[in-house]
């Protein structure tokens, strides 16, 4: 009889137990869709203004007028800043980190996407000629002046000879060319480009840094100067002209900066912005980390995974934050499809010619694409945070072609293009022509799980077009050696960031002798014109942009290119994730943009 | 002078061992199918030139052999070279060691006052409440993954916000005084160090525990009881003298396991140790710091086994004679 009675109580107890933890678990669906145009509910202020006063040229903000102090907590993951060299940085933390420090002359309007001033008090456009006015009377941290040598010491000395890290030398060079760069006083230099090269003025928002400080270290080579500025280097010795200057770094725990009193930005009062005294840069290792470190308020800022959106966007009202979405980011996921013909070393052909005769048929990427069930994995994978994807352009870029809506799964569609392909299904399985198995391998990089995922999707809505698909995830840096290198695979899942403002970025992975042309990798300095006639029409269509200067000139090349990919369809595109991000509600004169993110104008923030 | 020549000896030894620890993982990382450029090979807008420069950079266009021979050459100067991101690795190891030091400094500090004493008692007081609620303890800590335990006490923190989650200071740690500044550190270690010590307090105590019945049982305790002395004497002078002998050769070991032994919960409590860093450089096939951090880790273990020896000498008699005939 105890025995009984101790039974019962166990069971019971152990009910309630778990009664409570499902009473406490948040439901996996959505208890809203997130609404996409958060953003059309901010009110921006104006654009910044130049105003001179007392001999000096200052930004003037237009944004509301705050107050001054406070602290301001975000979050890096990784293994933080590997330098604070603005010229050398290779990773995103450490450019992001050295950015802060040191400004362009020119920088990218968050709204609009059009270049505007930044270190530069102006510029002029005439033909090849960029004629660039500095302010007057604008400081480096050490006192010094701002001029036109300093100017001429960050292109001529740094980018122009490629030290540190040559990505803006390789993006400056025109057919081989170098611009050409001569000042005309202290206070303007002028650029001449050899051909009109659209790409250019944006370029210019390359760091401008101090001659006096950095040119007994550029002197004395490649080696030096890459050590030049290293994390460990004394926050007091810099000399930088940002907003905030550099004032503690702590490897692996933070990087801290103090307000640079001496800034050149305004607020409408003509007080110095910024107005925060600090911001703390916490090096965090994963983001199951970084969202501890939010929930027990340690940083203010958080960029929320798909799988906790729902979970906070629930406690939002009662909370002490607020979410923005901010549309989707500059990533593309996609399924690439090898259409490589060539010949290894030992004349064994990259790809099976049986398979290769599937993959170069338009029909039968159609197909694929056709199949795939975007909706689905935006649900499923993506937890809702993500929208379709079907251009070669991000969702957020200025240049994205309107006209592609895309479609929706449609097998029907699918099957009609594989008929006419002359493929058939025998029984539940698609042969060729010839009566060839279709079976082929899909590759990603093991260890993302949104990847792998998307893998074991697009396998089941391939199967039922009644391919075998083997699916395949690979160690990332075997992937990419079988990418670059050994170009022995079928079809991959990947992902590349693009810039949502410069088209012309991607011309290493479309051009036909670009060193990231996936679909259709050539060897260097291949001499045959094996290219498709699509290729030879995208070789066109990115020289020409490139000369073109206008926005209105481009656009229609660039939407030209977007729409050859989407009929040719080497590249699938799959979907964009949307970033959704939470910051602390006592942070004011946030505006984010799609395009700038959350906490561009860091010199702006303030705390109410 | 005997002592001298056997650490003469032991330190030759050492460095056929350290040549063919190096061979072997120096190929096997470069052998592996890791490529450290994968990441750049994959960024639109770095152009071949870049990419070939870097592989001149990092030596990868060079055989493994030379490759090999090159490092070595500049590990026995005293030169760790330089990580992939061109940092030095020397500076990188010297940022993090003081940081693992402390922790496990800390942690073995605090299971051996408090393992040793209570596995003494627990031998003693065998089978009274005491002993049994200890071996429960002990089992339970024994049983518990340290990941595990470790993120447990990472939602404690978040969830009573009485201690910091994870790092080693706070982000105004420099503008505290100097009792802020040891308190900061306290609050921060407290959690690492709680889920250390009772994983490695379990082991420890059991262990001292078996080692105490073990002599209490013989014949000499027996005997030295029988002569009439008293209880502390026999315990302190004749039985724990004898029970502590293999517990000096396992300090050794914890010594090895100074650097590298906490990489787990260094990991989840985001603590700037040396296991977080070694941990991405495997990743990224980083081979200079792999090879500085490998390196590292067998001297210190052939460093701990070498204290250990001594200590043995020192304090157990049979283990000198031992040597002392071998030699003869």
């Amino acid at each position: 009889m105890k025995r009984v009675i101790t039974l019962i109580l166990i069971i019971l107890i152990l009910g309630i137990v778990l009664k409570a933890c499902i009473k406490r678990d948040i439901p996996y669906s959505f208890p809203e869709r997130i609404e996409k145009h958060d953003l059309e509910e901010i009110n921006y202020p104006p654009d910044n203004k130049n105003v001179t006063i007392d001999g000096i040229d200052y930004l003037q903000s237009q944004a509301p007028v705050g107050k001054f102090g406070g602290e301001l907590i975000v979050s890096t993951i990784g293994e933080g800043p590997k330098t604070f060299n603005p010229c050398n940085t290779k990773d995103a933390t450490s450019q992001e980190m050295a950015g802060i420090m040191y400004d362009g002359l020119v920088t990218t309007n968050p709204r609009t996407g059009q270049v505007e001033p930044l270190l530069a008090k102006s510029f002029e456009i005439k033909g090849d000629d960029y004629i660039i006015h500095l302010r007057k009377g604008v400081k480096w941290t050490d006192g010094k002046l701002i001029t036109a040598d300093d100017v001429m010491y960050t292109y001529e000395e740094i980018v122009f000879k490629g030290l540190g890290n040559p990505s803006t030398m390789d993006a400056m060079k025109v057919d081989g060319k170098l611009p050409e760069l001569v000042k005309i006083d202290d206070y303007t230099v002028k650029f001449t480009t050899p051909k009109p090269f659209a790409p250019f003025l944006r370029q210019l928002s390359y760091s401008i840094v101090p001659k006096h400080y950095f040119k007994k270290y550029s002197d004395q080579g490649e080696s030096v100067f890459n050590a030049f500025l290293s994390p460990n280097t004394p926050p007091r010795e810099i000399v930088s002209n940002g907003a905030f200057k550099l004032k503690e770094y702590v490897a692996a725990q933070r990087v801290v900066y103090e307000r640079n009193p001496d800034y050149y930005k305004i607020n409408a009062n003509n007080q110095k912005l910024p107005y925060l005294n600090k911001v703390v840069y916490m090096i965090v290792g994963d983001m199951n980390n970084e969202i501890l470190k939010f929930e027990a308020k340690e940083i203010d800022v958080l960029g929320l995974r798909g799988s906790d959106v729902a979970r906070y966007k629930i406690r939002e009202p009662e909370s002490d934050y607020i979410i923005y979405n901010i549309g989707p980011n500059t990533g593309t996921m996609f399924l690439v499809i090898n259409l490589n013909n060539r010949k290894d070393k030992n004349g064994k052909p990259y790809v099976d010619p049986v398979k290769h005769s599937w993959f170069a048929n338009r029909d039968f990427r159609a197909a694929i694409d056709w199949a795939i069930d975007r909706k689905s994995m935006v649900e499923n994978i993506a937890s809702g945070v993500a929208d379709p994807l079907f251009t070669a352009e991000s969702l957020n870029s200025i240049y994205l072609n309107k006209y592609i809506k895309g479609h929706p799964r449609d097998l029907d569609v699918a099957k009609k293009s594989l008929f006419k392909a002359g493929f058939f299904n025998d029984r539940g399985v698609l042969r060729d022509m010839y009566g060839n198995k279709v079976e082929f391998d899909l590759y990603t990089n093991a260890g993302n799980l949104e990847r792998e995922a998307l893998g074991v999707m697009i396998k089941q809505d391939l199967e039922t077009l009644g391919m075998k698909v083997n699916f395949r995830p690979l160690e990332f840096n075997s992937l990419v050696n079988k990418l670059t290198n050994t170009h022995d695979w079928d079809m991959a899942i990947m992902g590349l960031t693009g810039s949502p403002l410069e088209p012309h970025d991607g011309k290493n992975v479309w051009t036909s002798g670009g060193s990231l042309h996936m679909f259709n990798q050539r060897p260097q300095n291949y001499k045959y014109d094996d290219r498709l006639s699509w290729e030879k029409e995208l070789d066109e269509i990115f020289k020409e942009g490139a000369l073109k200067l206008s926005f209105e000139e481009r656009k229609p090349l660039y939407d030209r290119y977007q729409t050859i990919i989407y009929n040719q369809k080497p590249i699938i595109y799959l979907y964009s994730p949307l970033r959704i991000i939470a910051i602390r509600k006592k942070f004011k004169n946030v505006f984010p943009t799609s395009l700038g993110g959350l906490i561009y104008n860091l010199d702006e923030i303030y705390i109410d | 002078m005997e002592l001298l020549k056997f650490i003469t000896k032991r330190i030759l030894q050492v460095i056929p061992l350290l040549i063919i620890v190096s061979l072997i993982s120096f190929f096997i990382i470069r052998l592996s199918p890791v490529d450290p450029l994968a990441e750049l090979r994959l960024n639109p807008s770095i152009s071949q030139e870049t990419l070939d420069k870097e592989i001149k950079r990092l030596n990868l266009d060079k055989p493994i052999c030379i490759q090999y021979l090159s490092w070595a050459k500049s590990f026995i100067k005293g030169d760790l070279g330089y990580t992939s991101a061109g940092e030095k690795v020397s500076v990188k190891l010297k940022e993090r060691i003081p940081n693992t030091l402390l922790l496990t400094l800390v942690v073995i500090f605090m299971t051996w006052a408090i393992g040793i004493p209570l596995g003494i008692l627990a031998a003693v007081k065998k089978e009274s409440v005491l002993d049994r609620t200890l071996t429960v303890l002990a089992s339970v800590g024994m049983a518990i993954p340290s990941f595990f335990f470790a993120i447990l006490m990472l939602i404690f923190a978040v969830k009573t916000g009485w201690f910091p989650v994870g790092g080693l200071t706070s982000y105004d740690f420099n503008e505290l005084s100097f009792f802020g500044k040891i308190t900061d550190i306290a609050k921060h270690l407290f959690l690492p160090a709680i889920v250390l010590f009772t994983i490695s307090l379990s082991g420890l105590q059991r262990q001292m525990r078996a080692n105490m019945l073990e002599v209490l049982d013989s014949d000499y305790v027996k005997f030295a009881r029988a002569k009439g002395l008293s209880e502390g004497k026999v315990l302190f002078k004749h039985a724990l003298r004898n029970a502590i002998n293999p517990m000096i050769t396992l300090l050794g070991f914890e010594f090895a396991g100074l650097l590298s032994g906490a990489a787990l919960t260094e990991y989840v409590f985001q603590y700037p140790g040396l296991g977080r860093l070694i941990l991405e450089a495997v990743l990224k096939s980083d081979i200079n710091l792999v090879m500085a951090s490998l390196m590292m880790g067998t001297i210190m273990l052939i460093l701990g086994n070498l204290i250990a020896d001594i200590l043995l000498m020192i304090t157990d008699p049979r283990v000198r004679t031992a040597k002392d005939g071998e030699k003869g």
